[in-house]
């Protein structure tokens, strides 16, 4: 434990809080009933929730009570066992709905992609921080790519692209630790090209990067640059292009087409495959300012909006709080990334801090994602909000994640 | 790691700056959303929360003219079966007598129900099918079952209420009843009487605002909002079922024995031009037949011969010509403008009257009557079968009635060769059957044109909402005279003429026999010769009450094509079964004249009858049956021994008797 109690952050502890009972309202809104019984009976969603959310409390005192040395000395075995429990989903898991995500274990189900990114964060900063580790080298490199790339693997198995997703949250501490500006830039026009060809199709797409390349080449004419640069870099660009279209085509599944479709605004579908997402706009678009109040959402009572109490929990805000409530849940949020930044540049050990970036680039990504979804700017992509979503593995997976760091921090000092 | 504190700084605000843009991004498409977008939103959400719920009118009866349903809604009830929510030892212990129950109502076997019911639940399916359109009695029945009676969420038995519409006659009449049907659209179909009266049968559907609470729960906003549905009411038409049967039955068979392609028959009453049976058999390809489409009221053809009656009624009542004068129609061949007009007849008829030419369908006689005598003022002859409203529609209530054609001179098709083929019924005219029966039925009615009538009355409940009365189309298509002249002529056509088979000398009939060449413009019509037969008249000849029309299309030509042959004896069926169905009422005035003699003797009679009840008549000598009969006619047990007649009685004539006192007889 902490030297004492006012070492541990108390702000993020206290907007984790916040989260944590705002989102129990908002499940208990979603999920209520014609015959509803009492707040703790475990037959209701919410009641459930309100079990998971004390055994949490149960879960991070144990987190804060053990040693920080023993998260950065065993996070290799930890990275290890989360890989065994994701390799074991395909022997004793479970499939609900498509996915082998679960271990069922009587009343309890444990979804172990959860926790995986938890240990992907461990073992990245322990390899990152480890003395003789350069991120400008290419080895060095690869080996942190594959230690993320093995979760994601075995994640997009079960299949879980949306969890698999989130692993691109190391980008974060990977850039912070010297990863070169290069990967972003990388990463970033691969995005935008990515989203044209799809949206404009390849001819456009083709002629964009020619048009573009040759004016650049053009205006650098004096500097005499080499030619052949441009060509092979136009060239990667296109043929980039030409297999994102291919991959698009030929191995996404046509759900998929038509999520990304939708955003693009190239299909118009609101009963079948853009229900979701239409019915979440409805409620939210219906909150106005102050919201139709705790409980008294015309779409949230009428369940209209599928999987309310998981993934489109920020409907529910947005209904019954209105712009004002939507507003405070990202207000929270951009506090707690804020504070959590904060926290990482003041930790003195490479490994805490590491740590502290991929806590904040994984609960970044996920707020992303999920809200992105909810509001209809993302196509859609079933993962949680973090702390807000019903859901035990959910709710606990961040709790560890979060409370590990408090921890890491409330130590920084003693702390080599 | 070589990174400057200035790189870390600025890699730390690249950092924030992601994450802040996203915030502001989130906001201002939650701002676009919920303000810009807002009102389109809210009215979204508020079409998904409150609903109309429809409450379903109740849909009247249809009756025919005697009170017999002809069409009725119903309740059907589909079972399925929640195999989740029955608990385990209700299960277990209902699942047996539940599939022995089952299966005496349903059919199959016990173990069927049984391996279903367990298979269903081993699935966890919560809507398995038991059974479709089950009626309200079985129903109630149903609901007693072991397990069902537990209720809906203990036994687990889903129950689907929908209305049916039944048609008590079947397949008979069938496109005469109808139906309306409502397609995903809305748009509606409407076929013969359920069609053309369903703004009387369908009432008006209620409504009931309700606003959704929670999953398929909806609660009603209030009683205000509310509209009471208004069951539709009941229609009595004017069709009458045993008729209805008659000419179904008379027509089919003549279709099966000739293997036509389709015919009808209509039988319309006289006087008020209530249809009293309408029959439409079309066959299939198997050579069966089934009410296929209204040809009655929707086919236009060249009506043929049946159509002389029109042209004798226009050439008489200008009196151009009259019934005596004489007509030379030869060898039976007459050229006109390079056609040639034939008889049926070998060698024609030679001179005969302007009757007789009508009697025996003399088309060489028709043509002639008519283009000697018009072919200068051809328009005087079509004003005249215009003023006997030939070249109207009849504005029939029933949906699709095909629009009859008249030429006219000066119309496009009019040539030289239209006035001379109209006079039997060619030259493209256009008639259907329902309204060439509405002529014969003018002359029938003494020359008062009515229009006919499919329905007789509209009533809600007991109470009569609307009654229809006969509507006349024109009150005299020509004068007395021609109309009498006609008639005789018609009768004459059964009595000598081309129908004089049909001739019954138990009942007088009146008509007019048609045989028209259909097809003759298509190519192959020399090898395959078609033809529609007809009859249309009416019965009894002196005083009508029903006139009826018959139409078989392309009968076999090597079993008969006369009309006089095809379709003349469904025509004489109908006539037939009518007049013996009906019973001849002779009123007698005077049936109850007390007699004071009579009724004294009557007196006198059941007293002594009385008295003797009680005595012990002597019965000796009398044969053993008539005395057994005798005695137990007066209460009395009989036993005998012997055969033969009676020789001794153990009760003496005149001792007083008991009732169920035992007598013994002994026989020799």
């Amino acid at each position: 434990m902490a030297k004492s109690i006012t070492g541990y952050d108390w702000t993020t502890i206290l907007i984790f809080l916040l989260l944590v009972g705002f989102g129990w309202a908002n499940i208990y809104s979603a999920s209520l009933g014609v015959n509803t019984g009492n707040l703790l009976d475990l037959n209701q969603v919410y009641g459930r929730q309100g079990l998971w959310i004390v055994l949490s409390f149960f879960i991070l005192i144990i987190v804060l009570s053990i040693e920080p040395k023993f998260y950065q000395r065993f996070s290799s075995v930890i990275y290890i066992i989360s890989l065994l429990s994701l390799a074991g989903l395909f022997v004793f898991g479970k499939t609900i709905a498509g996915q082998t995500a679960w271990y069922v274990m009587g009343p309890v189900s444990l979804q172990p992609a959860e926790f995986a990114k938890a240990a992907t964060a461990l073992a990245v900063a322990k390899y990152v921080s480890g003395i003789q580790v350069n991120l400008k080298e290419f080895e060095h490199q690869l080996k942190v790519f594959v230690i993320i790339s093995l979760p994601v693997l075995l994640v997009m198995m079960q299949p879980d692209a949306g969890s698999a997703m989130v692993y691109f949250a190391f980008i974060f501490p990977l850039y912070r630790e010297g990863l070169h500006f290069a990967y972003l830039l990388l990463g970033f026009f691969a995005a935008i090209l990515f989203v044209a060809t799809l949206a404009f199709g390849i001819p456009w797409v083709i002629g964009g990067i020619l048009a573009i390349g040759g004016l650049m080449f053009l205006r650098n004419r004096k500097r005499r640059p080499n030619i052949l640069k441009y060509l092979f870099l136009m060239t990667v660009a296109i043929g980039f292009s030409l297999s994102v279209n291919y991959v698009f085509e030929n191995v996404f599944k046509q759900h998929h087409r038509d999520r990304f479709n939708i955003v693009l605004g190239k299909e118009v579908d609101s009963r079948g495959i853009g229900y979701n997402t239409n019915q979440s706009e409805i409620a939210i678009g219906s909150g106005g300012w102050f919201g139709k109040g705790w409980t008294e959402g015309t779409q949230t009572k009428g369940h209209f909006v599928p999987e309310q109490h998981t993934d489109y929990i920020f409907s529910t805000v947005g209904e019954e709080w209105g712009f004002l409530g939507s507003s405070f849940v990202i207000f929270l949020f951009v506090l707690l990334l804020v504070r959590l930044l904060y926290l990482a540049e003041r930790q003195r050990s490479q490994f805490s801090r590491v740590y502290g970036y991929s806590v904040i680039g994984i609960i970044f990504m996920h707020f992303l994602v999920n809200i992105g979804m909810v509001i209809g700017i993302f196509p859609t992509v079933g993962i949680p909000l973090p702390f807000f979503s019903y859901g035990g593995s959910g709710l606990w997976a961040f709790t560890i994640l979060l409370f590990i760091f408090i921890k890491l921090d409330a130590e920084r000092i003693s702390y080599i | 790691m070589a990174i400057t504190e200035k790189g870390i700084l600025n890699r730390l605000y690249f950092v924030a700056a992601c994450m802040f843009l996203f915030a502001v991004g989130v906001a201002v498409k939650l701002l676009d959303i919920q303000f810009v977008d807002g009102d389109h939103y809210k009215q979204l959400a508020e079409e998904r929360t409150y609903r109309n719920f429809k409450i379903p009118s109740n849909r009247g009866n249809l009756y025919d003219s005697n009170g017999s349903l002809l069409a009725t809604s119903i309740p059907k009830y589909d079972i399925r079966f929640d195999a989740v929510t029955v608990s385990d030892k209700d299960f277990q212990e209902n699942i047996g007598p539940l599939s022995k129950e089952l299966a005496a109502m349903l059919g199959n076997s016990a173990s069927y129900y049984a391996q279903k019911l367990r298979a269903a639940r081993a699935n966890k399916q919560r809507y398995l099918l038991i059974t479709r359109g089950l009626g309200y009695s079985e129903f109630l029945k149903l609901k007693q079952f072991p397990m069902f009676n537990l209720g809906t969420y203990k036994g687990g038995m889903i129950v689907e209420q929908r209305t049916v519409r039944e048609h008590p006659l079947g397949k008979m009449g069938e496109r005469t009843v109808g139906y309306e049907r409502q397609d995903d659209q809305g748009y509606f179909t409407r076929v013969g009487l359920e069609g053309a009266y369903s703004s009387y049968l369908r009432g008006t559907d209620g409504r009931r605002l309700k606003q959704k609470i929670a999953k398929g729960q909806w609660k009603p906003i209030s009683d205000n909002n509310e509209v009471e549905p208004k069951d539709g009411y009941d229609v009595i038409s004017t069709i009458d079922v045993n008729i209805q049967d008659i000419a179904h039955h008379a027509l089919l068979k003549q279709l099966e024995k000739y293997e036509a392609d389709h015919g009808s028959v209509v039988v319309m009453e006289t006087a008020t031009g209530e249809i009293k049976a309408i029959s439409n058999l079309g066959r299939t390809s198997k050579g069966t037949y089934y009410e296929k489409l209204n040809y009655a009221v929707g086919e236009l053809h060249e009506p043929g011969s049946t159509f002389k009656l029109m042209a004798m009624v226009a050439a008489l009542d200008q009196k151009v010509v009259d019934t005596g004068d004489i007509v030379a129609t030869g060898n039976g061949r007459m050229p006109v403008r390079g056609r040639m007009v034939r008889d049926s007849k070998h060698g024609g008829y030679g001179d005969i009257s302007v009757a007789r030419a009508f009697e025996v369908s003399s088309n060489v006689g028709t043509v002639k009557i008519i283009y000697d005598n018009y072919k200068d003022q051809p328009q005087k002859f079509i004003d005249k079968l215009n003023s006997m409203n030939l070249n109207e529609p009849l504005g029939l209530d029933i949906k699709g009635e095909g629009i009859p054609y008249i030429p006219q001179p000066g119309d496009k098709k009019w040539s030289g060769l239209s006035l001379p083929w109209m006079a039997y019924g060619y030259g493209s005219i256009q008639m259907t059957p329902l309204q060439t029966l509405t002529f014969y039925n003018a002359v029938a009615n003494n020359g008062e044109m009515v229009k006919p009538r499919f329905i007789k009355e509209v009533k809600e409940w007991d109470k009569t909402i609307q009654k229809f009365d006969k509507e006349v189309i024109n009150p005299a298509i020509c004068s007395p005279e021609t109309l009498s002249k006609v008639q005789e002529m018609l009768k004459n056509v059964v009595e000598r003429g081309t129908a004089k088979s049909l001739y019954s000398p138990n009942f007088s009939m009146a008509g007019k026999t048609g045989t028209a060449q259909t097809e003759y413009w298509m190519d192959d019509w020399a090898s395959n010769r078609r033809y529609i037969s007809s009859f249309v008249g009416y019965f009894p000849a002196e005083n009508p009450k029903y006139t009826s029309i018959v139409v078989i299309h392309k009968p076999d030509n090597s079993v008969g094509y006369y009309g006089a042959d095809v379709s003349g004896p469904v025509f004489k069926r109908i006539a037939q079964k009518i007049y013996t169905d009906t019973p001849i009422e002779d009123e007698l005035d005077s049936i109850e004249v007390k007699n004071e003699i009579i009724e004294d003797d009557f007196e006198k009679y059941y007293t002594k009858i009385q008295d003797e009840k009680i005595i012990m008549p002597d019965v000796v000598g009398m044969p053993a049956m008539d005395a057994v009969s005798l005695l137990e006619n007066l209460g009395l047990e009989v036993k005998f021994r012997g055969k033969g007649k009676v020789k001794a009685q153990s009760v003496s004539a005149g001792q007083k008797i008991k009732n169920n006192q035992q007598v013994n007889l002994h026989l020799s």
